[in-house]
């Protein structure tokens, strides 16, 4: 158990990327509200990022940006940053559409509350569904 | 509020997974992680020579990954594209509907 935690305390960043990981779960499975929702993911989002740039770094070392005055200087790795790049512009693209989505919901049907639009959606159902009977 | 607590538990199982990994995860920070291989060497010994770019991240995103980067642009072309798409033919219906109401 100590050990587990020794081990927690020296891999720091990828503890608290789970942290705001779980920060984000929470927030997709309780809030009903979709922006609020669409915030927890974006908040997973970023602890993806936090975990691939952590496992990155390197102590002591500099920007991979090169300084030609002085060559014996240590570059953290620059691949996860350019890999995060890529990941950015995906949850970007998503973002806007799922906004969208959102804005249409609430043109449709003049909330942004999940359970409610259900609840509104089992009303149509029933009353078709009486309807036909 | 049993509901929230149940799905607090679920989530904390789930992160209480996660931390067990992360233990297991090389210490951080140190240069001989197994994530600093010879991939990354490369592209910092070899950048400037292969590519003319003093930003390696530059080198990687805009040289070694250019594929990577022009299909990226592809993505947000279609995200583009689908949000005008989405909130275009609610324009459309609404217009219809005022027409329909003014007759």
């Amino acid at each position: 158990m100590k050990t587990l935690l020794e081990k927690l305390i020296v891999n720091y960043p990828y503890f608290f990327a789970m942290v705001l990981f779980s920060i984000g779960v929470m927030t997709v499975l309780t809030r009903s509200n979709l922006f609020k929702k669409l915030l927890g993911i974006n908040i997973m989002g970023s602890a993806g990022y936090i975990l691939f740039i952590a496992a990155g770094n390197i102590r002591g070392g500099t920007d991979p940006i090169l300084h030609q005055s002085d060559p014996g200087t240590v570059y953290v790795n620059p691949l996860p940053s350019a890999l995060m790049l890529t990941g950015i512009v995906v949850s970007v693209s998503v973002t806007a559409f799922a906004l969208s989505l959102i804005i249409r919901l609430y043109k449709e049907y003049g909330t942004t509350d999940a359970r409610r639009i259900a609840r509104m959606r089992n009303e149509v159902t029933k009353s078709d569904s009486s309807d036909r009977g | 509020m049993i509901k929230k607590l149940l799905v607090l538990l679920i989530v904390l199982a789930t992160a209480w997974v996660g931390l067990l990994a992360i233990a297991e995860l090389p210490p951080y920070g140190m240069p001989d992680n197994p994530v600093h291989n010879q991939v990354s060497e490369r592209y910092i010994n070899d950048a400037l020579e292969e590519t003319r770019a003093m930003n390696m991240v530059t080198a990687i995103v805009l040289d070694y990954r250019a594929y990577d980067t022009m299909f990226e642009t592809i993505v947000l072309f279609t995200a583009a594209l689908a949000v005008v798409i989405t909130l275009k033919t609610d324009k459309k219906e609404l217009g219809d509907g005022e027409e329909e109401g003014g007759r």
